[in-house]
C-alpha cells in the first residue's frame, strides 16, 4: 500500500469531522470534543505517515485533475503535490493542531454549549490548513486561503457579545483582505502570462516567461503574504487577534494562519527570486518586520500581547530568510540561497513549536490567575512548576541560546542575511536589525517570564491563590501538549543532524549536505554566530536584572524625557491602529460619501432625468388622444397624404 | 371604349366625396354611407383596371370587396344601433369617452 496514495484523505478526515460535529456535535455530551479530537487525530496519523514517507524517500507525489475548464487553454486543476516542503508543514500543522485539540478539551471545559461551535470551527480550521498545504496550484492555495481567513474570523471573534473581540475579528478580517486582494491580482498576471497556476509548471515557465511581468506577479504575491502572516504594514491585526480564546491564538500563531503566508512566499520563491528589487523588498519587509514588532513587545502590557508581537516580529525573521535566499538566488549564489530558503522554513518550523508551547503554557496561566495582565501576576512559578519549566526551555529556545531548536534556525537566517549583504549593503542594514531583533526577543521573553513566575505574587496572583480549591496546576490534557511542545521546542532543531539534516531535505534546488561534524564547525567557527549569542545572553541579562533582581527598575528608565515619549509611542503600537483607523476613515469613508454623491446627484440625475422628460412629454403627447374618431381619421388622412406626397416628390412613386 | 383617364377622374371624386364625409359628418349613418362610398371608389378602380389590362383577377377582388363591405356594414348598423339603444344619440361628437 502507498500511503502517498491517501494523502487526499489528510484534510478529508478533520473536515469530517466538522460536518459531524456541526451537525451533531450539541446533542453530544462533550459537544463533539472527541469527534474533533478523532478528525484531527486521524489527519494528524496520515499526514505524519505521509511526511516520513516523504522525508525518507525523498519522492515528490503529484496527483491533479481538471476542475473548470473554461477553455483548452484555460484550464483551473485540483490535484496534491507534496514535496519536502508540504511534509515539514504538514508535520508542523497536524502535530500542533491536534495538540491544541488535546488541550482545548481541558480549557474550554467551562465554555458549556459553546464547545459545539468552538470544536466545529476548530475542526474546520485544520481541515483547509492541511488542505492548503497539498494543493499543487496557486489557485487551490487561494481557496484554502481564504476558508483560514474565514476560520480565523470565527474563531477570533469567538466571544463575539464581547465588542473588543467583534472589532478584532472584523479588523483581522478587513486587513488580510487586503493582502488577499493583492494575491488575487498576482494570480491575474501569472494566469494570463502563463496559463496555468500549477506550482511546477509556473516554475517551469520561469526562464521564457517576461520578467517584468514576473516581478509583479511576485511583488502582488507577496503582497498577499504580507497580510495573512502579519508584516509590516499590515501586522497590526495580529495584537488585536488576542481577543479569541487562547487555544485559537496558538493555532493561528503556531500553526494555521501565519504560516500560510510564509508557505506562499516559500511556494513562490523561484518567482521572487527572478527579480533582485522584489527579493530585497521581501526582505526588507522581513527585517524591519521583526524589529518593529520586537521593539512594541518591550512593554507590552499583556502576557498574550508580549507573544503576538513576537509572533510577528519571528515571522519577519522567516520571510528575511526567504527574501535573502531568493536575493542570494539572483546574484548566483545558489547554495547559499537554497540555505537560506531552508533556513526560513526551519524557523517556521522551530517558532511554530517554541511558539505553540508559550500561547498554550499562557494560556494554563490565564486559566489559574484569571487575568492577562503581566502586572498583576508574578510569583507563580511555586504553583506551576510544569508550566514555569516548559516555557522556561520555549523562553530561551526562542532567545537563541544554544542548542535549543531557536538559536539553529535564527542564526542560519542571520549568517545568509549577512552572506546576502555581500551581493547588497541593504541586507547588512538588515542584519543589523535581525541582530537588534535578537536581543529584544531575548529580553522581552524574559521580561514576561520573569513577570509571570518570579518575583513578588501581585493582586492577580494573590486572588487566584488565597481562595483555596484553585492551588492545583491545569489538567493533565492541558500539560501533555506543553511537555510535548517543549521537548519539541528543545529538539527540533537537532534535525539539522539527522540524516542529510534539514537543509539536505528542505534547499531549493542545490542541497546543502553537511555532516554533523562540517556542520558543527560551520556554525560555531563563525564570529557571527557569538554576536548572535552576544546578544541573546545580554537580552536575558538585561531581563534578569531589571524584572528579577529589581537592579534597574524599568518603570524609572520610562518616567522622564525621551525614553518616556518612546514607551508611550510602542504602547501606541507606533500610531498604527489609529492610522489605520484614519485611513479607513478618511479615505476610504470619504471616497465612499464621494461616491455616494457621485451615485445620489450624477448617475440617478440622468435616470430620473430620462424619466422626467417622457413623462413630460407624454403629457404633452397624449392630449391627441381627444376620443373623437373623427380627428383620428382626419390625422390619418393628413398622415398618409403627406407620406404619398413625399414619396412622390422623393421619386418612388414615379 | 371609355379611355381609363374618365374612369379613374370619377372614382377620385367619389373617394374624395366619401373621405370628406367620413371627416366633416356628424351622424355615425352619414359616416357609415360615406365609407361605402370610399369603398365603391376602389371597386370601381379595380374593374377598370382590369378591363384596361384584359385580366379578370381584379373583377374577382372587386366582387370579394362588395361581399366583405356587405358584411362591415352589417357590423357597423349592429354597433350603431346599440350605441342608439345605450346612449340615445348616434352624433359622433358626443361618443368620446375613449380618451386620455
Amino acid at each position: 500500500m502507498d500511503i502517498l496514495e491517501f494523502a487526499w484523505l489528510i484534510p478529508v478526515l478533520p473536515l469530517l469531522a466538522f460536518v459531524i460535529v456541526g451537525f451533531l456535535g450539541s446533542k453530544m455530551k462533550d459537544k463533539g470534543g472527541i469527534v474533533a479530537l478523532a478528525g484531527v487525530g486521524g489527519g494528524m496519523v496520515l499526514a505524519l505517515w505521509t511526511a516520513f514517507e516523504l522525508l525518507t524517500t525523498g519522492r515528490i507525489y503529484r496527483a491533479n485533475q481538471d476542475w473548470v475548464v473554461l477553455s483548452s487553454e484555460y484550464t483551473l486543476e485540483m490535484g496534491i503535490y507534496l514535496d519536502n516542503v508540504a511534509a515539514m508543514m504538514l508535520i508542523v500543522v497536524s502535530l500542533i493542531s491536534f495538540l491544541v485539540v488535546v488541550y482545548s478539551l481541558g480549557y474550554m471545559h467551562d465554555q458549556g454549549p459553546r464547545r459545539h461551535r468552538y470544536f466545529t470551527e476548530i475542526c474546520l480550521f485544520v481541515g483547509v490548513m492541511l488542505g492548503l498545504v497539498l494543493a499543487n496550484n496557486f489557485f487551490q492555495m487561494f481557496v484554502f486561503w481564504e476558508l483560514v481567513g474565514l476560520c480565523s474570523y470565527l474563531l477570533i471573534g469567538f466571544w463575539y457579545e464581547r465588542p473588543a473581540a467583534a472589532r478584532a475579528a472584523k479588523k483581522a478580517f478587513l486587513v488580510t483582505r487586503v493582502g488577499d486582494v493583492m494575491f488575487m491580482v498576482g494570480l491575474f498576471i501569472l494566469f494570463t502570462e502563463l496559463r496555468t497556476f500549477n506550482y511546477e509548471s509556473v516554475w517551469g515557465m520561469l526562464d521564457s516567461a517576461d520578467p517584468t511581468m514576473m516581478a509583479f506577479a511576485a511583488f502582488f504575491l507577496f503582497g498577499g503574504a504580507i497580510g495573512k502572516s502579519a508584516q509590516f504594514p499590515l501586522h497590526d491585526w495580529l495584537p488585536d487577534a488576542m481577543e479569541g480564546p487562547t487555544t485559537v491564538s496558538a493555532l493561528i500563531h503556531a500553526a494555521t494562519m501565519v504560516n500560510a503566508g510564509v508557505y506562499l512566499v516559500a511556494r513562490s520563491f523561484p518567482i521572487i527570486a527572478t527579480s533582485a528589487e522584489v527579493s530585497l523588498f521581501v526582505g526588507a519587509i522581513g527585517g524591519i518586520t521583526a524589529f518593529v514588532a520586537a521593539t512594541m513587545a518591550l512593554c507590552a502590557p499583556k502576557i498574550k500581547g508580549v507573544l503576538a508581537y513576537s509572533t510577528v516580529s519571528q515571522l519577519g525573521y522567516m520571510i528575511l530568510g526567504l527574501g535573502a535566499g531568493a536575493f542570494l538566488w539572483h546574484h548566483g549564489h545558489h547554495v547559499a540561497a537554497s540555505v537560506a530558503f531552508g533556513a526560513g522554513l526551519f524557523h517556521l518550523m522551530n517558532h511554530a513549536f517554541f511558539k505553540g508551547q508559550l500561547f498554550l503554557g499562557a494560556g494554563a496561566v490565564i486559566h489559574f490567575v484569571h487575568t492577562e495582565e503581566l502586572a498583576k501576576m508574578g510569583g507563580l512559578g511555586k504553583y506551576m512548576k510544569v508550566s514555569m519549566i516548559t516555557m522556561l526551555i520555549s523562553c530561551l529556545s526562542i532567545a537563541g541560546i544554544p542548542p535549543l531548536s531557536g538559536f539553529w534556525s535564527k542564526d542560519e537566517v542571520l549568517a545568509m542575511t549577512f552572506e546576502a549583504g555581500d551581493a547588497g549593503l541593504t541586507f547588512m542594514v538588515l542584519w543589523i536589525l535581525g541582530v537588534l531583533t535578537a536581543f529584544m526577543t531575548a529580553f522581552y521573553m524574559f521580561r514576561m517570564w520573569f513577570m509571570v513566575f518570579k518575583g513578588q505574587p501581585n493582586e492577580g496572583t494573590k486572588h487566584a491563590t488565597e481562595h483555596g480549591g484553585h492551588k492545583h496546576e491545569a489538567p493533565v490534557s492541558m500539560l501533555l501538549p506543553l511537555v510535548v511542545l517543549a521537548a519539541l521546542a528543545f529538539g527540533s532543531g537537532f534535525s539539522l543532524f539527522i540524516g542529510d539534516g534539514f537543509f539536505g531535505a528542505i534547499y531549493y534546488d542545490h542541497a546543502h549536505v553537511l555532516s554533523i561534524g562540517e556542520r558543527l564547525t560551520e556554525v560555531f567557527t563563525s564570529p557571527l554566530t557569538y554576536i548572535s549569542i552576544v546578544a541573546a545572553v545580554s537580552g536575558i541579562m538585561l531581563a534578569y536584572f531589571s524584572f528579577n533582581k529589581t537592579k534597574v527598575s524599568a518603570e524609572k528608565v520610562v518616567s522622564k524625557g525621551f525614553p518616556k515619549a518612546m514607551h508611550q509611542l510602542l504602547l501606541d503600537r507606533y500610531k498604527f491602529p489609529v492610522a489605520y483607523d484614519k485611513i479607513g476613515y478618511v479615505g476610504v469613508y470619504g471616497t465612499s460619501l464621494l461616491l455616494d454623491k457621485f451615485d445620489r446627484y450624477v448617475i440617478d440625475g440622468i435616470v430620473n432625468g430620462i424619466s422626467a422628460f417622457l413623462i413630460k412629454s407624454g403629457g404633452v403627447v397624449r392630449k391627441l388622444q381627444n376620443g373623437f374618431v373623427q380627428s383620428y381619421a382626419t390625422l390619418l388622412l393628413i398622415g398618409v397624404s403627406f407620406i404619398m406626397i413625399l414619396l412622390y416628390v422623393v421619386g418612388v412613386l414615379r | 371604349m371609355i379611355p381609363l383617364e374618365f374612369v379613374l377622374m370619377i372614382s377620385s371624386v367619389l373617394f374624395v366625396i366619401g373621405a370628406a364625409g367620413v371627416i366633416l359628418k356628424k351622424n355615425a349613418i352619414m359616416i357609415l354611407m360615406s365609407i361605402e362610398i370610399m369603398l365603391n371608389a376602389a371597386n370601381i378602380n379595380l374593374v377598370a383596371f382590369s378591363s384596361y389590362f384584359g385580366d379578370a383577377t381584379g373583377q374577382g377582388f372587386a366582387l370579394f370587396s362588395i361581399g366583405i363591405a356587405a358584411a362591415e356594414v352589417t357590423i357597423g348598423l349592429a354597433i350603431l344601433l346599440n350605441l342608439n339603444k345605450l346612449r340615445k344619440t348616434v352624433n359622433v361628437d358626443d361618443i368620446n369617452l375613449l380618451r386620455w
